[in-house]
């Protein structure tokens, strides 16, 4: 495993991958706080302290990072697919399961990373707009928001990705789905019911952006393992079908 | 060039994703009618029913989304098949190329939003929200075509972007951008972006709907034809390097 993850983050390395979705989250940034610039009772949203670090995590969390991790964790999965290399990796022999283990590894980093790099840039904000208002214990706060943003959307969108693995053609189709999937979290967030089971709105009842109760934080919990093991699930039968195939190839043979 | 728009009519029988995608048209529609059926609303003014159907994050997130993936689809998998090589050797304009390509988005928006209306009214009607009005059908039917019609032209530059480039993490990405970033200038400034200008054209009209800046078609309409002109030009560069 210790060998794929590394072999993955070479990979990375030479991809533009990483400098595309760390543009895609400058831009979020950017976008944000042009909405910020809008003035509501005679104040900009933006002159609020907290307004940016707040605003930022959940639009980007609706309109743009799921689909971003998905599409992260769908390339890295089809590129071998796509670039002919899985041929050879089959030759080597590589567990195909396992080595989808470590992209979904590597995805998880990503997801971590991303929603890192977007606090790092909001809390920089902050700190030149409202220097006096920010305190320790408020940009703690925030970073443990954005860390388990990062975490929970991963969970909430390991589904996609493993079947995006599994019917490899289905890219495409996944990446609308995501999308939507991302998005239809604002309506859910209006029923209070809804939002506690709903794996996006979950993210935020665990990260702690929504004022939830404890249950609340442990139903949303459950809703977002239970998305990790589904996803789990679907790599184990993607697994047995995997063996099933190779015996089936080396009886044909 | 007539000859060419029916090449790639006849290529997209082959992509069953893209007839999926089309599915996503009935992503609010059938979320109107849960929202009115748990508010218990019956009897609700067919435009008002219809505004959350489809003049609302249809075509501000939805369709912008899915003719942003349509784009990038079209362009790659020519890419990865190496079919352009073929394309220029026959040989096509890159312009042509270019512009066939858009009518299938073309053709595809007025499609993803002739589902939409059909479905709201259904939806309208079967849930018992609205009862069946004729002329409400109809407004609900053009105001899809236009929607259709400019969100097309709007995501020019996407498509642009999708011909300059050989992979797809690019456009994908720039869609997702460009998508939101239409969504929040809706608040800010609506004349600096394709996709809110639309909305200025679309919306203004619409009873009840109140702008946060003074309506202006022509200030809009240039916004789109701005942005449609330098992605053409950037386009046609882009393809002229590659020929």
């Amino acid at each position: 495993m210790k060998q794929l993850l590394w072999a993955e983050k070479q990979k990375l390395r030479r991809s533009k991958l990483i400098w595309i979705t760390m543009f895609a989250t400058i831009m979020v940034a950017v976008i944000v706080f042009a909405q910020g610039q809008f003035v509501f009772h005679g104040s900009r949203y933006v002159d609020n302290a907290g307004w940016f670090m707040t605003a930022a995590q959940s639009l980007a969390t609706f309109f743009v990072f799921p689909a971003v991790i998905a599409l992260f964790g769908s390339y890295m999965i089809c590129r071998e697919e796509q670039e002919d290399t899985m041929k050879s990796l089959r030759l080597i022999p590589v567990n195909e399961p396992k080595l989808i283990v470590a992209k979904m590894i590597i995805t998880l980093a990503f997801s971590i990373l991303i929603y890192l790099l977007l606090f790092l840039i909001t809390v920089s904000v902050e700190a030149i707009l409202h220097n006096e208002s920010l305190s320790i214990g408020l940009v703690l706060e925030f970073l443990k928001i954005y860390f388990l943003d990062g975490v929970g959307v991963f969970l909430a969108i390991a589904p996609m990705i493993v079947l995006v693995a599994r019917v490899k053609k289905g890219y495409w189709l996944a990446l609308v789905f995501t999308e939507l999937y991302s998005f239809a979290g604002l309506f859910t967030s209006m029923s209070g019911v809804l939002k506690v089971f709903y794996p996006i709105t979950a993210v935020f009842h665990v990260s702690g952006y929504y004022d939830a109760s404890v249950i609340q934080i442990i139903l949303s919990g459950i809703t977002l393992l239970l998305c990790g093991g589904i996803a789990v699930m679907l790599l184990v039968s993607f697994q047995k079908k995997h063996s099933n195939d190779n015996r089936d190839g080396f009886r044909h043979k | 060039m007539l000859k060419l728009i029916q090449a790639e009519f006849m290529k997209l029988r082959r992509r069953r994703f893209v007839w999926l995608m089309l599915s996503a048209a009935l992503f609010m529609p059938l979320f109107a009618l849960s929202y009115f059926q748990h508010i218990g609303e019956t009897g609700v003014e067919p435009i008002q029913f219809y505004k959350w159907a489809a003049f609302s994050y249809t075509p501000w997130i939805i369709l912008p989304v899915v003719l942003g993936m349509l784009c990038t689809m079209l362009l790659y998998d020519e890419h990865q098949y190496d079919v352009c090589k073929q394309l220029w050797i026959v040989p096509i304009h890159p312009m042509g190329y270019f512009f066939s390509k858009f009518a299938v988005v073309l053709f595809y928006a007025i499609l993803f939003m002739c589902i939409t209306a059909c479905a709201s009214v259904l939806a309208g009607i079967f849930s018992d929200c609205t009862i069946w009005d004729g002329s409400s059908a109809l407004y609900l039917l053009k105001k899809c075509m236009e929607i259709g019609v400019l969100t097309a032209f709007a995501m020019l530059p996407v498509l642009a972007v999708a011909a300059s480039q050989k992979g797809y993490i690019l456009p994908v990405c720039v869609t997702l951008i460009y998508t939101f970033l239409g969504f929040i200038l809706l608040m800010v400034n609506m004349y600096l972006h394709p996709l809110s200008s639309m909305t200025v054209i679309v919306m203004g009209d619409v009873p009840g709907v109140v702008l946060t800046q003074e309506r202006n078609n022509m200030a809009a309409l240039f916004c789109i034809g701005i942005w449609g002109v330098v992605s053409t030009a950037a386009a046609n560069i882009a393809l002229h390097r590659r020929t």
